[in-house]
């Protein structure tokens, strides 16, 4: 049976129609309708995200492999393959509780490399960019040829670069608990950590203003679907 | 095994690591941190594949005993399985799967987006309730601001939030979330220099 693409059409907007009714319903509380979506949800995505791992993860870059080298008989191959192939095994062995000792090897192993990836990851993409950038903040030149004149870059630079040590004396880690289980600074880091506190709010206020900008995105969208979906309906009808 | 598993996690990490930043001095370190990022992608391929089997496994449990809301858990059974089975069969580029995909994860996905713009606002109501501080009270004047500052009002833009509003979003807010992120990155950097010297063994074997 061949469907055509405005049978499948037809089939994506009633499902989503369906599914957004049944998560706005949470507006009126928690509500089985919500949970049914929810859970389905839950339960495609993984299957999703279980068929995407199956096709693009272990069958081009295990199985193919792997197949490849016992037709071609290259030990190196083999021997290659082998070590995520046992560290594959190892990992399915986390199921059962009497085995899950020998999975520790493998997830030993994707830890070590997710640490150094993290290590990596921090120093080259967040620690030396974001270092460079608040003393690029300073860079005169780079602000004439975006207009911006000599006292405004400078301030700029100034706010910036208080902002960013302010809100690093605020996470010190140095700070030791009292008796009563709050945190005893010193005088100084005390005082900077409070004008930290104001950085922070200014952040995450910004970041809260564009998540909620971006929610109401979001929700304007769905009603807009649900709007268009009933006037198409309608207009087939009428 | 402690040993083993710690012998394991330090080797694998530094072969990572010297593919980073020791390439130029020895070149053939690429190619094991590349074979060895290889390995490690296919194994998380693996440990994702046994989560989700082990996603089935709590939730037939709960089906199994009758336990409460086990008709969700069934739902949420059925529905991995024909997915899954479907995308093992058609694969993940068949129109049936766009289906799912367009008309499932999708509008699910944006319908509880928008429905967090409710919870927010919620949030937000309840964060002035319950604590009144400095950075709760900076934290909302900067959102409300960045808010009345970037929406399009049917009677034009208020004069001077719309640059207030971006003065704050690029200078005023750029020094706190750098340091937030300078923060984050060095306690990231921390953790896994900790894993990587042996201090903490979070794969098991303390």
């Amino acid at each position: 049976m061949v469907i055509s693409p405005d049978q499948i059409n037809l089939l994506t907007g009633v499902i989503g129609f369906l599914f957004t009714l049944l998560i706005f319903s949470y507006v009126l509380g928690d509500n089985p309708l919500f949970r049914v979506a929810v859970y389905i949800f839950i339960g495609v995505s993984s299957g999703y995200i279980a068929a995407v791992a199956w096709w693009q993860v272990i069958m081009p870059r295990l199985v193919y492999p792997l197949m490849s080298a016992i037709v071609s008989g290259s030990m190196i191959e083999m021997g290659l393959m082998a070590v995520p192939l046992l560290g594959a095994l190892l990992i399915l062995m986390n199921a059962s509780p009497r085995l899950m000792g020998m999975g520790r090897v493998a997830m030993a192993f994707l830890v070590g490399v997710g640490a150094a990836v993290t290590i990596a990851g921090a120093l080259i993409g967040t620690l030396i960019p974001q270092i460079m950038g608040t003393i690029n903040a300073f860079d005169l030149n780079a602000a004439t040829t975006r207009g911006i004149g000599f006292v405004e870059a400078v301030s700029n630079g100034v706010i910036i670069l208080v902002g960013t040590v302010l809100t690093l004396a605020y996470f010190h880690f140095g700070a030791r608990p009292k008796a009563d289980g709050s945190m005893h600074r010193l005088g100084l880091i005390e005082v900077l950590a409070w004008g930290g506190r104001v950085f922070i709010g200014i952040a995450l206020g910004a970041v809260f203003a564009g998540v909620y900008a971006a929610a109401l995105t979001a929700l304007i969208e769905r009603i807009s679907s649900l709007i268009n979906f009933i006037t198409s309906l309608l207009g087939n009808f009428l | 095994m402690r040993v083993i598993t710690v012998f394991i996690a330090i080797v694998s990490g530094l072969a990572v690591l010297g593919g980073y930043f020791l390439q130029d001095f020895f070149p053939v370190l690429t190619q094991v941190q590349t074979l060895v990022l290889n390995w490690a992608i296919i194994l998380a391929g693996v440990a994702a594949l046994g989560g989700i089997l082990n996603l089935i496994s709590v939730h037939t449990g709960k089906v199994r005993h009758s336990e409460k809301g086990s008709i969700y858990s069934a739902l949420l059974v059925v529905s991995l399985v024909v997915t899954f089975a479907l995308g093992i069969i058609l694969r993940p580029e068949h129109s049936a799967m766009k289906v799912v995909m367009s008309g499932i994860i999708i509008p699910t996905e944006a319908a509880l987006m928008g429905i967090l713009t409710i919870s927010l606002l919620y949030a937000a109501i309840r964060l002035l309730r319950r604590r009144v501080d400095v950075m709760s009270i900076v934290f909302l004047l900067t959102a409300v601001f960045i808010l009345l500052g970037s929406a399009t009002l049917p009677f034009g833009d208020i004069p001077l939030i719309g640059t207030f509003a971006r003065w704050v979003t690029q200078v005023g807010a750029l020094g706190g979330m750098r340091g937030i992120l300078i923060g984050v990155a060095l306690g990231a950097l921390t953790t896994g220099l900790r894993v990587l010297f042996g201090a903490d063994r979070p794969y098991g074997g303390s």
